[in-house]
């Protein structure tokens, strides 16, 4: 009996595998199981290839899955164009539309191809039993219920939902092609039979995205202005808050280009409004002069960069994780500008929120660094118990302060000034890209240029502790490490489990806030390593190389990058840290 | 409590960068004037500019300023308004500012009507980076970045803004000071976006024709060529003349000003918050299975 499944359906645009994708994701988490599913896409908007995985388990997914299980392929032209992102094993069980023909002999890399292939008449049985061949892809789940024992019940649920508003006939067809479907599966047994274990109990999760989930944190945390402009695959967030933002008293601008839609953004704080902006790379870097603007000014804001191939228009639907330096470093002058990565759709959640906070607290840009798998991956998540986040407000000055001469960038120990906005009698004050003293007054000083440059990085000093905000996970003792950001750390996480059950001494570190880099937790986590990975999706190895202006890394902890697009696989991480550990000896 | 609040309740102690005999410093002037006239207390207001000499301005008065980047002012102070409808929100800058770098942003304040009012002061030159070709600088003007003579048409601020569906446009000039007071006033009296372009002489970089004394031979008001400022189409017919007549006063004014879109936003934000949306701390529940 099997825990864990893996599936990857390919077809051209128009077949429908995805929307079968949603169908078999709603039915797996309405039986209690956990559940996520990604998409990937030509860039075309209509028609084209598109192709999506979903893995079922019993317990916490942890990341797409490597390779497949299951693979559906409708037709080989378009299989063949997901290449790395769907890979195929001598395990995988390799379905596809008959009228294909075989397998071809380059499907996949000598020594993996599948072992059991199936060649399934799709359209011919849809025809048949539902009267049309557009209903192969209900074929195509009923006979992964059959196989693989995904609960037909659920799956019959799922077609209501999804056909009964669209007519009787439609709906009636669906279900035969299902039990068709199963039908067929009963009558060609698997060589060796591969059913899912039932959930023990299930309970109500919730199944969305990481850009529903990031929207909701943002409601959540009382943003009140969304300024942006559309871009993939972040766009999704400004549509549910143009949505939902309004219901609660908020304002979403659809600017008329990035640039207008950060500054309305960075407006609305100055006003005394939480506020955020979202995009992906290219939007990024047109955004990055108001950024800095909102750095010198001390101005809140939230902004999250979804992060897609690049450099320039790049890869705009498939994710990579890239953007790190930018995200960083895209200033003029000196900055520092928090960066914050959810690793999953939930912490997305919690990532949001400390965005929100972060901003508020000390007066500054903070951007979330998701990736196009977190943001547009729809997963089961455990129900967020949100009573244990608290939500920070910026610091206003009080009645006596505005009173007594006013000054907006005072200097502190903590480096933090009460923040006033407009509307608020006696604070009255110049906000301005220029370098100011503590009134706001422009100056050319660069004494004053120091003791401001020196206040703006001092606020942030808090952060060098701030160890809530790593998972570390292994013996703190361990010689061998394993560090991963963003998605990347979904595979990462799978792998520490399972080098540790094959006793490799590893340990496993997260980073969730990525910059100003926390040297003391680093410094401590490396004390014990001598050999290790740093594992993700860019090519140059973008954290890696940050940790190494920041910390003295162990020469032997080596980057473990590549491009975009073609995620990690576990098994791989694996075979890579046992090299490392045997390296150790 | 409504005290009596005088040109100098808005005059910050800031003193001016400005050139001795820049026209900036009218501007300020007239607009101190407008504001007590109009009363709102300065903490009701914000007053946003993007960079160059006139920019400065927002740090010369009382207001709560915003000296953002250059050409940004306008998306930045819609932020301001949408946020902040109750504030009074002005936006001012030079030609470059508007409409060469921010020259993106203009159709789109003004296509969607936020209430705010545009003070162009055009000078027809860079002046602080000193002396290079602006957009709306004279074909054949000799600029440090043109010396041979300009090859660009300038572009007319006063019938692209008209074109683009401003509610209120005026031009002013220093010249005047009585005349632009009123002409500032009444654009900020105006419900919905309001520009003035007011022909603010650099007198550092400024061509001959430029100046003040130019002025006042040159301005023709437009109340004294009969001119209906309801008139949409005789408006866009004089502001052709940009570049070489000089009218003053208003060109254009809706009789029927459209709903703003600040005001728009709020009605909708009403109507939706009488259904009565899930509290923020539950707002998880909408994904949730069972």
């Amino acid at each position: 009996m099997l825990e864990d499944l893996v599936v990857g359906m390919v077809g051209s645009g128009g077949d429908g595998v995805v929307s079968a994708g949603e169908s078999l994701l709603a039915a797996a988490s309405s039986q209690g199981f956990y559940a996520l599913m990604t998409k990937s896409f030509g860039s075309q908007i209509r028609g084209g290839e598109s192709s999506c995985r979903v893995r079922i388990s019993t317990r916490k997914v942890p990341n797409p899955g490597g390779v497949l299980d299951v693979a559906v392929a409708l037709n080989w032209e378009d299989f063949r164009r997901f290449g790395a992102e769907l890979p195929l094993g001598p395990d995988t069980v390799l379905i596809h539309e008959a009228k294909a023909g075989p397998p071809p002999g380059d499907l996949a890399p000598p020594g993996r191809a599948p072992r059991q292939v199936l060649a399934v008449p799709l359209a011919e049985i849809a025809k048949t039993a539902a009267g049309t061949d557009r209903a192969k892809t209900t074929v195509v789940l009923g006979a992964l219920s059959g196989w693989f024992g995904v609960p037909p019940e659920a799956l019959d649920r799922g077609l209501m939902k999804k056909f009964s508003q669209k007519g009787e006939g439609l709906l009636e067809a669906n279900r035969k092609a299902l039990a068709a479907g199963i039908a067929h599966a009963a009558a060609h047994p698997l060589a060796s039979p591969r059913a899912l274990v039932h959930p023990a109990k299930p309970s109500p999760k919730l199944l969305c995205d990481g850009n529903e989930m990031c929207a909701s944190a943002a409601l959540f945390s009382g943003c009140e202005f969304f300024g942006g402009y559309p871009i993939t695959p972040s766009t999704e967030v400004m549509q549910i808050l143009s949505r939902e933002l309004p219901k609660y008293g908020g304002v979403v601008l659809q600017a008329e280009d990035e640039i207008s839609g950060v500054g309305a953004a960075v407006g609305a704080s100055f006003a005394g409004k939480k506020s955020m902006t979202a995009t992906s790379g290219p939007g990024m870097s047109l955004k990055t002069e108001v950024l800095g603007l909102a750095t010198i000014a001390e101005l809140p804001l939230v902004l999250l960069n979804v992060q897609r191939g690049g450099p320039s228009t790049g890869l705009p639907t498939k994710p990579e994780q890239a953007d790190l330096f930018q995200a960083a470093f895209s200033a003029h002058g000196d900055v520092l500008r928090p960066v914050l990565a959810p690793t999953s759709v939930e912490d997305t959640f919690r990532l949001t929120v400390e965005a929100f906070n972060l901003a508020e607290r000390y007066q500054t840009p903070v951007v979330i660094l998701s990736d196009q798998e977190i943001a547009q991956r729809k997963e089961t998540v455990d129900q967020i118990d949100v009573s244990r986040f608290e939500v920070l407000e910026r610091l206003r000055p009080t009645p006596e302060q505005l009173a007594q001469g006013y000054q907006r960038f005072a200097d502190s120990p903590s480096g933090v000034s009460p923040l006033s906005h407009p509307g608020m009698k006696g604070g009255n004050y110049l906000a301005a890209g220029i370098e100011h003293d503590v009134k706001g007054a422009p100056t050319a000083s660069g004494a004053v240029h120091a003791a401001m440059n020196a206040k703006r990085f001092r606020k942030l000093e808090p952060l060098q502790t701030r160890t809530d905000l790593f998972e570390r996970q292994g013996a703190p003792d361990a010689p061998l490490a394993l560090v991963s950001w963003g998605s990347s750390a979904g595979v990462a996480r799978e792998a520490f489990v399972r080098a540790r059950a094959l006793g490799l001494p590893v340990k496993l570190l997260v980073p969730y806030l990525l910059y100003p880099v926390a040297e003391p937790v680093y410094r401590e986590f490396f004390t014990s390593v001598r050999r290790g990975l740093v594992l993700e999706l860019s090519h140059q190895g973008q954290l890696y190389r940050v940790l190494r202006m920041f910390v003295d890394v162990p020469a032997g902890m080596t980057s473990f990058a590549r491009s975009g697009a073609q995620p990690f696989r576990v098994d791989e991480v694996l075979e890579r840290l046992q090299q490392q550990a045997e390296a150790l000896r | 409590m409504n005290t009596f609040l005088g040109p100098n309740d808005y005059k910050s102690p800031l003193k001016p960068i400005w050139c001795p005999g820049c026209g900036d410093y009218g501007v300020l002037q007239a607009l101190y004037r407008a504001l007590s006239a109009i009363g709102r207390p300065p903490h009701e207001i914000a007053f946003i500019s993007g960079i160059g000499c006139s920019s400065r301005i927002p740090g010369y008065t009382t207001a709560y300023g915003f000296n953002t980047v250059h050409g940004r002012a306008l998306p930045i102070a819609q932020g301001v308004k949408l946020a902040s409808p109750e504030l009074l929100v002005v936006v001012a800058g030079g030609d470059g500012d508007g409409f060469s770098i921010g020259g993106g942003h203009v159709p789109h304040a003004i296509r969607r009507n936020v209430d705010l009012t545009y003070l162009v002061m055009d000078n027809q030159v860079y002046g602080l980076t000193k002396g290079q070709l602006s957009p709306t600088s004279p074909r054949g003007l000799k600029t440090v970045t043109s010396p041979m003579g300009s090859l660009e048409q300038p572009i007319n601020p006063l019938l692209t803004v008209l074109a683009y569906g401003a509610g209120f446009v005026a031009q002013a000039t220093p010249a005047d000071m009585p005349g632009m007071t009123a002409l500032i006033e009444e654009a900020l009296r105006y419900p919905g976006f309001s520009f003035v372009n007011i022909q603010s002489p650099c007198v550092t970089f400024g061509e001959e024709e430029q100046q003040l004394r130019a002025h006042k031979a040159r301005m023709k008001p437009l109340a004294s060529l009969g001119h209906d400022p309801a008139n949409q189409l005789a408006a866009l017919d004089l502001a052709r003349a940009y570049g070489t007549e000089l009218y003053t006063g208003v060109f254009y004014r809706n009789p029927e000003p459209p709903p703003t879109y600040d005001a728009l936003v709020r009605l909708r934000q009403a109507e939706l918050q009488r259904g009565e949306p899930r509290p923020r701390a539950r707002v998880l529940e909408a994904y949730l299975r069972s």
